[in-house]
Order: structure tokens, then C-alpha cells, then sequence
């Protein structure tokens, strides 16, 4: 582990449903269950936003919550270091900014809450800081005696953002926070999120199931297929030329705004239902590559020349 | 327009909140030819889905039609009563919604809910109904026809369910089918297959499509023309390649500019300021101009009317409209 790293995640999975029931474990099972997340290793740097992308099911908010101490993994570590020698603070941004903040807490008190937790301000400073917040997110000072109902899907994005920073982070992970929002509000929190990035050297997690966004927002990126990370490395070289046949059909899969080329990409079959055991390369059955070594046997980690690592047989060149 | 197959006219809805009339949908106006793909676009708030739920008499009260005609094939929907309106849904016109179970009854099974619909709309027996359910499950895509309609809702994943709600909408052969978000709840990749079978079906059958949407990759993909609401109102409506690359209205060029579409760089990335205003805050003049960058005192005080440009190939509602679509 290098200075410059500041999350180690290594050989990490989660099973849910792993445990045997009270009779198994009696005739000496075990369990099968599902493994939502299967021995994910990654390396997140100092400084840098991370991106994690992936279709529903595929493991990336499960990975998160792992991250973020929400949930044991079932086996392997995770390591996050701290600058400057305190313990490492970790905040997290939700995908719905509804749910997200307590509707019976003015919106000072929400901001106020990771300050006083953390003991970083006392007394009146903590106020000052709140507003401070408030006004570096795009509100004002006076929104902090308000509550959450009275504001727009993006305003209380931009709350639960000024909660997150109030915790003076290391790390923040950022859950889907614009998949609930409108197209224009969207692109406001994007922006946002952007310049608090390199304004306050964040280091982040950016998950989402949107390529495009991943593409504008970080510097490296891995891409998950039920529970494997089948691809990793640095966005635009991934862009540029990707490895892994799955990470080509998802880029070609999401429409753009050409109205010459209205030709659509559908990736052929359907997700496998979770628990079906797969020797091989998991996204064999959909492959438009696959042969019969990938439905027997998975493909290991193979690292490329321009950074990037992925799991295929029969990468793209 | 005579040859339109659906013609929309001021159409308004309103609720009442409190003491408060609320305008929701203020005086809303498109047509759709047989055959073609109108898209819908805008954000929430913007009216789209009310549009499609006021066209078939499903509006939820407090919401409630108070003004304009809706004319299908000649035929004014807006006078029927609730009894011939019901036999309009479904027959002439189909419906396909974002969660495909709203559409779906969980506790019968694929077969007997296509089956069901056929012999409620069309003259044909029980036996034959069930031979076109097995066709029209062939049709969007699934494999095994026959035996899927012995099936649950709840046996098929996302994708596949919403694939027998397209079955479900085309099945009593309506001419105009309305998708409200069809694909949203979907991903990705399954996203791309239902596009597919729902543009396939289209151009078997020539049904009319009225396809309601916030994202304007779909529109870019799949519609002929475009409508963009704002705030109740139409902004700009026209030819979809003709819209998306030289916009008239400032808002869909900001929308155009918002949008992370894939190959998009991140300096291009433009925010519109703001948000769509609720409904009780609507804005005199055009509803968009504290948004709006070319906003003149005109535009705070009067309403723009919609206007034809490039002889009535589009219409935009802007006092000073985008020349070249920036």
C-alpha cells in the first residue's frame, strides 16, 4: 500500500442468505447464498474521484455500504487511511434526497449534526460553519431555519451535500445523487459536485448505472457484472478503448442525441437470476465473443498496458 | 390539420387547492398523424404525463379537465360519457406506463389478462384470442410463448414484464398507443430491447405512438416530431431531428445543454439556473423567464404565443426565438 492510497479494498465479498437454517446447521451444512459482492479488490488514491458503475443487482450500492462501515463484509478488507493522523471520517451522499434527511430537523440542525458528532467546531462557531456551508452548496444562511419539506429535489441535494462536508471527510461516497433529480437540476449538482472536488481535494466514490455520467465525472472507474468487477482503470482510456465486451455494450446501449444514427444496441439476453452458478465468465451467455473456454472457466484479472485490468478471455483490442 | 389522428386543442386541467385554482396543464395544443411517433418531453412538473392521463379520461381529482377538445379520428373524446370512453381505453387507444405493474394484475396469469382484453375489445372467440395471446408474446420477444402464459407477473423479471404490457397495449389493436415513461424504470441495457420491440411493433402494425419521456436520447432514437412542455404549456414543438439540432426555444437548447448524453465533454456541461416553477408560483408572462438569459421586459409581462416557423413545419412559444440553435 502506497502513500497515495487512501481506500484498500481487498478480496472483499458479501454472501446474503449464507447462513444454513436451524436443522442444516444441525446435519452440519453450510449455506449457499448469494454473493452480491464476490472478492472485489480495488485501490482508490488520494485526490481522485472514483467511479463505480454497473446495471441494478450487480453489486456496486451493496460494495458501498461495505465501504462505509453500514455493513460487514462476509470476508476480506477494507482499509481507509486518514489524513493527518486522525481517525478517518467517512460521508455518504444518497440517491434520494427525500428519504435522506428528517423532515423534523431544521436543515441548520441536519448540517450541525456531523460537526458536533465529530467535535470539529464548538459554541457559536458551529453556526457560523453551518452557513458557511449553506452559502459553499448554493443556498443561503437563512435556509438553515427552514426545514427539508420546504425545498426541491435539488435544493435538498445540495443539503444533504452541505451534511456531508460539514463532516470535514476523507472519504465520501456518493450513492446515485442525481438519479432521482430532473435533467437541468441534474447538471446544477454535477457542477457542484465537480468544483467542491477539486476546491476541497476530496477523495470519492461516484457510484451510479449511468456510463455518461461516469465519463464527465471521474478519473478512474471499475465496471461490476453480478458481483465481479470485470473491468478497472483510467475513464478516458476505458472510454477510448475498452477491454471487456461488456463494458463496450453498455457505452453503446445508452441512446444519444443523434437523430441521423437512430439505430438502437440492445445487449442481447437477460441478466442470469441471482444464484444460478456460473463456472465461467458470468457474462458468457450474453457474449457476442464467448466460447467454450469462457462458459468453463472465468477469466482471471489480466492487467493491459495502459493501466487498465479486466476479466476476458478474448479482450477487445 | 385534417388527417390528424389525434388532435389536441387548448386542453386545460386544473385542481383546486384550498382556496387556491391551480393550472396544471394551460392550454396545451399538438395533433399526431396515423403512424407517427409524437415524443413528450420535459421535466417533472412540466405536464407530460397529465397530458397522456386527461387524453383518456384518467385524471386523478383534485385534477380535473376544465377546458379544451380532444378529437380522435374525427371523433370528440372530451364529450363521451364515462361508460363510451371506457370502450375507447384499451381499443382505440393504448396505454403503457412507466411501472409495468400498474398495469399488470399480479393474481392471473400473462395468458388470461391478454386473453381477457382481446375478447373485451375485439369480435373473436375465446380459442382464437388465446392463439393471438401466444402470437403477441412472440411478437415482444419472449421466448417460449406458449408456456409463458401460464405464467405470473411476478415470475418475469423488469424488462420482460413491460415487453407483455406492449403486448397488453397493442393487442386489441388500438391506433393510438400512449408510453408514459416506458423505459425508466428499466436499465440500460434492457432499456435499448424494450425501445426495440415497441419500434418494431410500431412499424408492423402503423400504430401511433405517443411517447412520453424526460430523456431526450429516447426522443432522439424513436420519435418523428417532439413536443416540449414547460411549466403546463408547449415550448416548441416540430420535427425531432429539426428540434434537437437548431432548438427555437431557449429552454430546450438549456435542456439540450443540461443533458449528459454519452460523448458529451465535461466543460460542455451547461446547468439551467433554477427549477421548474410549482404550481402556484407559475411566473406571469412565459412561465420560463427567470430562467431565461434573452428574457426582456415582454417576456415577464405577456404570454408568447405558439408560432409556426419554417412555414408550420414547428412551433415555438418565444418572443425572441434561437436562430441557430444555440
Amino acid at each position: 500500500m502506497s502513500a497515495a492510497d487512501m481506500l484498500v479494498v481487498d478480496g472483499v465479498s458479501k454472501v446474503f442468505a449464507g447462513e444454513a437454517g436451524f436443522v442444516g446447521k444441525l446435519l452440519g451444512r453450510s449455506g449457499v447464498g448469494t454473493r452480491a459482492v464476490d472478492e472485489v479488490s480495488l485501490t482508490i488514491r488520494r485526490g481522485e474521484m472514483f467511479g463505480l458503475v454497473g446495471e441494478s443487482g450487480c453489486g456496486k450500492s451493496t460494495l458501498a455500504r461495505m465501504i462505509a462501515g453500514l455493513t460487514p463484509p462476509t470476508q476480506g478488507q477494507i482499509a481507509l487511511t486518514g489524513v493527518s493522523g486522525h481517525k478517518p471520517r467517512l460521508q455518504m451522499i444518497f440517491q434520494d434526497p427525500f428519504s435522506s434527511l428528517n423532515g423534523r430537523w431544521t436543515v441548520g440542525r441536519i448540517v450541525a449534526e456531523p460537526i458536533r458528532v465529530h467535535g470539529l467546531r464548538e459554541g457559536k462557531a458551529v453556526e457560523a460553519r453551518v452557513h458557511e456551508l449553506l452559502e459553499h452548496v448554493g443556498l443561503s444562511a437563512a435556509d438553515a431555519y427552514k426545514y427539508p419539506q420546504e425545498f426541491s429535489g435539488g435544493q435538498r441535494q445540495r443539503i444533504s451535500i452541505a451534511r456531508a462536508l460539514a463532516g470535514e471527510p476523507d472519504f465520501l461516497v456518493l450513492d446515485e445523487p442525481t438519479s432521482a433529480l430532473d435533467v437541468s437540476v441534474q447538471a446544477q449538482i454535477l457542477k457542484l459536485l465537480d468544483t467542491l472536488q477539486s476546491e476541497l481535494h476530496l477523495t470519492s466514490l461516484f457510484i451510479t448505472h449511468n456510463l455518461s455520467i461516469v465519463r464527465l465525472m471521474t478519473d478512474r472507474l471499475a465496471v461490476m457484472y453480478l458481483g465481479r468487477i470485470v473491468e478497472e482503470g483510467p475513464t478516458e482510456q476505458l472510454f477510448r478503448s475498452p477491454r471487456h465486451p461488456y463494458t463496450r455494450l453498455l457505452m453503446d446501449a445508452a441512446p444519444d442525441l443523434d437523430t441521423e444514427d437512430r439505430s438502437l444496441h440492445p445487449i442481447p439476453g437477460d441478466l442470469p437470476k441471482p444464484g444460478t452458478p456460473m463456472p465461467g465468465c458470468r457474462f458468457a451467455n450474453r457474449c457476442p465473443r464467448a466460447a467454450d473456454l469462457c462458459k468453463a472457466q472465468e477469466p482471471a484479472m489480466t492487467a493491459g498496458e495502459g493501466g487498465e485490468r479486466f476479466r476476458c478471455h478474448f479482450p477487445l483490442d | 390539420m385534417s388527417a390528424a389522428l389525434l388532435e389536441v386543442r387548448d386542453l386545460r386541467v386544473e385542481l383546486k387547492r384550498g382556496k387556491q385554482q391551480l393550472t396544471a396543464l394551460d392550454g396545451i395544443s399538438f395533433a399526431i398523424a396515423p403512424g407517427e411517433v409524437l415524443g413528450v418531453v420535459g421535466e417533472s412538473g412540466a405536464g407530460k404525463s397529465l397530458t397522456g392521463a386527461a387524453i383518456i379520461d384518467l385524471l386523478v381529482p383534485p385534477l380535473k379537465r376544465t377546458g379544451g377538445e380532444i378529437v380522435l379520428s374525427g371523433r370528440h373524446l372530451d364529450a363521451l360519457s364515462r361508460e363510451d370512453m371506457r370502450k375507447v381505453r384499451g381499443r382505440r387507444i393504448g396505454f403503457i406506463a412507466q411501472d409495468p405493474m400498474t398495469s399488470l394484475n399480479p393474481v392471473l396469469t400473462i395468458g388470461q389478462q391478454l386473453v381477457d382484453t382481446i375478447v373485451t375489445h375485439l369480435p373473436v372467440s375465446k380459442e382464437e384470442a388465446r392463439q393471438r395471446a401466444v402470437r403477441w408474446i412472440a411478437r415482444v420477444g419472449l421466448s417460449d410463448p406458449a408456456r409463458r402464459l401460464d405464467q405470473y407477473p411476478h415470475q418475469l423479471s423488469g424488462g420482460m414484464r413491460q415487453r407483455v404490457v406492449i403486448a397488453l397495449a397493442l393487442c386489441a389493436e388500438p391506433e393510438l398507443v400512449i408510453a408514459d415513461e416506458p423505459t425508466t424504470a428499466l436499465d440500460v441495457s434492457v432499456q435499448a430491447h424494450v425501445l426495440q420491440v415497441l419500434r418494431d411493433l410500431h412499424e408492423e402494425t402503423g400504430v401511433a405512438v405517443m411517447l412520453i419521456t424526460h430523456d431526450l436520447g429516447v426522443i432522439a432514437k424513436m420519435a418523428d416530431r417532439v413536443a416540449v412542455l414547460y411549466a403546463g404549456r408547449v415550448a416548441e414543438i416540430g420535427p425531432t431531428s429539426e428540434v434537437l439540432r437548431t432548438p427555437r426555444h431557449p429552454y430546450t437548447s438549456g435542456l439540450m445543454r443540461a443533458t449528459v448524453a454519452p460523448g458529451l465533454d465535461r466543460k460542455a456541461l451547461d446547468p439551467i439556473p433554477g427549477s421548474m416553477p410549482n404550481l402556484s408560483s407559475i411566473p406571469p408572462g412565459c412561465a420560463f423567464n427567470p430562467r431565461c438569459a434573452r428574457a426582456t421586459a415582454e417576456c415577464r409581462s405577456q404570454r408568447p404565443p405558439l408560432v409556426d416557423y419554417r412555414d408550420g413545419a414547428g412551433k415555438h412559444a418565444c418572443f425572441h426565438p434561437l436562430e441557430d440553435g444555440r
